[in-house]
């Protein structure tokens, strides 16, 4: 990166004051949070647990990072019987009003300052929970922190046990993507939850801060910086991810548009980081592996199906931008009229989704249109997902989503070849 | 051979059809009749204009003294088309393009040149003494009718070789095979193995309701008859896994009709042939109740079965299912000078039935793909081509398919006088102003405006799978309709009149929903609870879909967990 903005501003007096009594603090808990009262109590308590069944003697602090919450969620943490900082970061009101999808106003400015307070602490881990995923258990913290805190691992990324049909967005978009871009085979790239090693950390704020985009890349930037300068990356397996919020959005759309919008954006700015990288490798990983779980679903395949012949009859002229025309063509020709014979192809999606990544470089259409014209061709592909698998057990969805994550690699020259 | 499009049971409920004649449709070896070369050459044209399973009509070996449907050899191409290995190159490129093809099946009879009908007159001690319909007499059955009125004079024709009177419900050179020997049954299911092997589809039978004859009846739709045909889809659904599709020819009343279905165990599909003149009966006298009263009046079919609509085909328009007084109407209408006539019908094509009046072809186009069934398109139908009612029989609605401006409209590179029949001429229909070539460049040209229609047609399983329900306004000239299937409803409001019409549509039921017309996606006012008013051009129409208000928070079962 060339930038040279500024480094992160000051802190203020009473943050000061605050670090000084706690400094060296070898393990921080970093917890950003707006308005999370109800679930902060079972977080705070699951992280008391983890920390004295695992690391006893290890010093540590919960660092809150809040967004202007108004149900006095800070004080909640302040009174929760272990060393807490209370810091606070500017969140947009827009994202007050309207959180995101990771529950976070702000999340990037939440994110540099506990990564400043961190170092100002001198962890040797910061390990980052969701105030609102209630199913935070103490095993979640050892398996977290236990690879950065034995210095094997300076990223340790989570990986949820989950429903098939659960994370369909990471899983046929985002998980795929980020494995063609950066060659790991992360699972949960926008986890939410993950560990940092205090030498990753002190690499992150060393990168000059560079101006908003409106859109949170902090998450996605660590991880592709964290594989591309070498450094170590792990997966650690959680178990079941329980969300209790009142706040995120659960709007399909902006969903997507946020999270793939903070994809395309470190692609953008970030070309270093993927550009020059082929094919994949698995990460490391503690704890056991559980392939997704094959209860049954109250999944609508015909309302997914109903609104991707919606979407061909409402935004073919938009598709006719972004989409090569062979692309378009192969999405022309999917028949979504009988759910016994649809199919969605892997490579085609992976075309599908490069297509729209270039178009969003190149701005052939307005972005936040361009996003949001892909849920109708992104629910195109989950129907077809959930149809040929609804038979399947765990293991073979799994392996229905490793062929994904495939084809996506094996298109990547369809990618680079565009972008250059 | 090439893979077969991806199985679905019943692909053919939502499927376009398209009926093809491999002689009329494109001359590959320069001979002057079309072949399977020259339809292979062609398959991206019929992939383009959006059709989804081609029939074709029949390409055996044949004296071709009925155009194929006197099959002399039911295991071998008509050497005029091709070869086996030029028929199996077509099928794995239509399947690779991801089209079907259904071919013509003549179950009814054979040629008097097949091998079969020789060794029965000549040998009453051969295997094949038995295949045939033999009498001493001519007096059998006399209660069945003489379907070929112009030419046939009887049912019964004397043999000078075997000394007894062969059975043939069409022509005198068409012998009825025998049904109530199970040796036919069995060769006629090794000729359907022999071509669903080679990856075909399935068949679109021919003339069914003959295969038994009884006395005391009229030898139409026996009981006897559906259980053969039973035993055939059987036999085909067990060995070829339920997807290969069974069409029936049965020119007959709906109620007839609705028996080859069965309980969905025999035919998939049959062409509905009395809704077709009332069609045409209800645009020229402008108003609905032909074809509601025949829809009406349409019992309800098994759900895995489905009707084939058609305009027009290779026959001529029938009007065996009407009463007498339709027929003099539909004659006085639609074939004024008697050339047109034939049989008990109108040799003629859809264009200039219409007098080549593009807003009503239009109109036509727009029932066939709205009415509840698969419709068929005939060749050439889609730019509007004419006929010639001046050739014998039938031909007049078989002539070459019309491609461009050149020399034998682009059909064929043979000598203008050798072609198999003459092209279209005329001022108005030839080729030199009807052609594909000239309708691609042309935006609004009927070619263009069919893949419109045959695209939006795809915009929902409703067109295919609806269910039906007509709606009354007090204005007779308007019809319309709603088809629902699933969460899908759409609103197809037709005018018949050559005049604009407002009418008043009784829509309370879907109060507060928004009607999306489907070609322009336009979105038209909210309909409330009083009686919602449109407008309609001469023959206009309008196919909407019917936007819910809650479409968009209906939830798929993935968004709380999405990421």
């Amino acid at each position: 990166m060339t930038d040279t903005a500024p480094a992160l501003a000051p802190p203020p007096p009473e943050l000061d004051r605050q670090l000084a009594a706690l400094t060296p603090c070898e393990i921080v808990v970093g917890l950003p949070t707006y308005n999370n009262a109800a679930t902060v109590p079972v977080i705070v308590a699951a992280v008391r647990a983890g920390l004295a069944a695992h690391f006893t003697g290890a010093s540590a602090a919960l660092v809150n990072v809040d967004a202007g919450s108004t149900d006095r969620t800070p004080e909640l943490l302040a009174e929760a019987g272990m060393p807490c900082v209370l810091a606070r970061h500017e969140a947009p009101s827009v994202e007050r009003a309207a959180v995101p999808f990771h529950g976070v106003p702000g999340r990037d400015a939440a994110l540099r300052s506990l990564f400043d307070v961190a170092r100002r602490l001198q962890a040797r881990v910061l390990v980052l929970l969701e105030a609102d995923v209630t199913s935070v258990t103490e095993e979640w913290i050892e398996r977290l922190v236990r690879a950065v805190w034995e210095a094997k691992a300076d990223l340790v990324t989570p990986a949820y046990v989950r429903h098939r049909y659960e994370g369909t967005i990471t899983n046929l978009l985002l998980a795929p993507l980020v494995r063609t871009l950066f060659g790991r085979r992360l699972r949960q790239p926008f986890g939410g939850t993950f560990a940092v090693s205090a030498r990753l950390l002190s690499h992150a704020l060393g990168h000059p801060v560079r101006p908003t985009t409106g859109r949170d890349l902090m998450d996605l930037w660590l991880t592709g910086t964290a594989i591309a300068e070498g450094f170590a990356v792990w997966e650690a397996w959680l178990g079941r991810r329980h969300v209790e919020s009142r706040t995120r959005t659960t709007d399909l759309p902006t969903m997507l548009a946020q999270a793939l919008g903070a994809v395309f954006a470190v692609m953008e700015q970030d070309e270093e980081l993927w550009l020059g990288v082929a094919g994949s490798e698995p990460v490391s990983a503690v704890g056991d592996h559980a392939p997704p779980s094959a209860t049954p679903a109250t999944v609508s395949v015909d309302r997914m199906l109903g609104a991707f012949r919606r979407g061909l009859r409402d935004l073919i002229e938009i598709w006719e931008l972004v989409l090569a025309p062979e692309t378009l063509d192969g999405v022309l020709d999917l028949d979504a009229r009988d759910v016994l014979t649809y199919r969605f192809p892997d490579r085609l999606w992976a075309q599908v989704v490069f297509d729209f990544a270039l178009g969003h470089r190149y701005g052939v259409v307005h972005r936040e249109h361009l996003l949001r014209s892909l849920v109708p061709l992104y629910l195109g592909r989950t129907a077809a997902f959930v149809a040929a698998t609804q038979a399947s057990d765990g293991a073979e969805a799994e392996a229905a989503l490793e062929r994904v994550g495939a084809a996506f690699e094996a298109e990547k020259p369809y990618l680079t070849e565009r972008w250059r | 051979m090439s893979p077969r499009p991806p199985a679905g049971r019943d692909w053919y409920k939502d499927a376009v059809f398209y009926e093809v004649h491999v002689k009329a449709f494109a001359d590959g070896n320069g001979d002057g009749i079309g072949d399977f070369a020259g339809l292979t050459a062609r398959l991206d044209y019929l992939k383009d204009l959006g059709v989804d399973c081609l029939w074709i009509l029949p390409m055996y070996a044949s004296p071709l003294r009925d155009d194929g449907y006197d099959i002399a050899d039911f295991y071998s191409v008509h050497p005029a088309y091709g070869t086996l290995a030029d028929f199996q190159k077509f099928l794995d490129e239509a399947h690779a393009r991801g089209l079907r093809v259904i071919a013509d099946l003549v179950m009814n009879h054979t040629s008097d040149a097949h091998p079969w009908f020789q060794a029965s007159r000549t040998d009453p001690a051969s295997p094949y003494a038995d295949y045939y319909v033999w009498s001493d007499t001519d007096r059998r059955y006399q209660e069945a009718r003489v379907i070929f009125v112009d030419t046939e004079k009887s049912n019964w024709t004397f043999d000078p070789v075997r000394k007894a009177y062969y059975w043939h419900r069409f022509f005198g050179h068409q012998p009825d095979l025998n049904y109530d020997n199970p040796a036919v049954r069995a060769a006629m299911l090794d000729v359907m193995r022999f071509w669903l092997d080679r990856g075909l589809d399935g068949f679109r039978c021919d003339a069914v309701p003959y295969l038994i004859e009884r006395d005391g009846t009229n030898c139409e739709n026996l009981p006897e008859t559906h259980a053969v045909l039973r035993e055939f889809r059987r036999v085909i659904d067990r060995e070829y896994g339920g997807d290969r599709v069974l069409l029936a020819e049965a020119n007959q009343w709906p109620e007839d009709v609705r028996q080859y279905f069965g309980d969905g165990d025999e035919f998939h599909m049959a062409f509905h042939f009395p809704l077709m003149p009332r069609i045409y009966m209800a645009v020229r006298l402008e108003e609905r109740l032909p074809i509601v009263d025949i829809l009406t009046h349409t019992p309800a079919i098994p759900p895995s079965a489905q009707w084939c609509l058609f305009l027009r085909n290779h026959d001529e328009l029938t009007l065996e299912m009407v009463t007498n007084e339709e027929r003099a109407f539909m004659y006085y209408a639609y074939a004024q000078d008697p050339e047109m006539k034939l049989n008990l019908g109108i040799r003629r094509r859809l264009a200039p039935l219409l007098d080549n009046d593009r807003r009503r072809i239009e109109l036509l186009q727009s029932l066939l793909l709205t009415l509840p069934g698969s419709p068929i398109v005939y060749y050439g139908d889609e730019i509007g081509m004419g006929d010639n009612v001046h050739l014998g029989d039938r031909a007049g609605v078989r002539t070459p398919m019309q491609w461009s401006p050149d020399r034998n409209a682009g059909f064929s590179t043979a000598e203008e006088n050798t072609l198999y029949l003459p092209v279209i001429t005329d001022p108005v229909h030839g080729y030199q102003t009807v052609n594909v070539a000239a309708q691609s460049r042309t935006p609004s040209s009927l070619l263009n405006t069919m893949k419109r229609l045959i695209a939006a047609r795809r915009s929902s399983p409703a067109f295919g799978r609806g269910t039906m329900e007509f709606l009354r306004p007090r204005n007779q000239r308007i019809l319309a309709y709603l088809r629902q299937h699933g969460r899908d409803t759409l609103l197809v409001v037709n005018n018949l009149a050559s005049a604009s019409q407002a009418v008043e549509l009784d829509l309370r039921a879907l109060a507060g929903c928004t009607p999306v017309e489907i070609l322009g996606q336009t979105r038209f006012p909210p309909i409330r609870e009083t009686p919602y008013v449109l407008s309609l051009g001469a023959h206009g129409y309008y196919w909407f879909s019917i936007e819910r208000p809650d479409g968009a928070d209906e939830p798929y079962g993935i968004e709380r967990t999405a990421i």
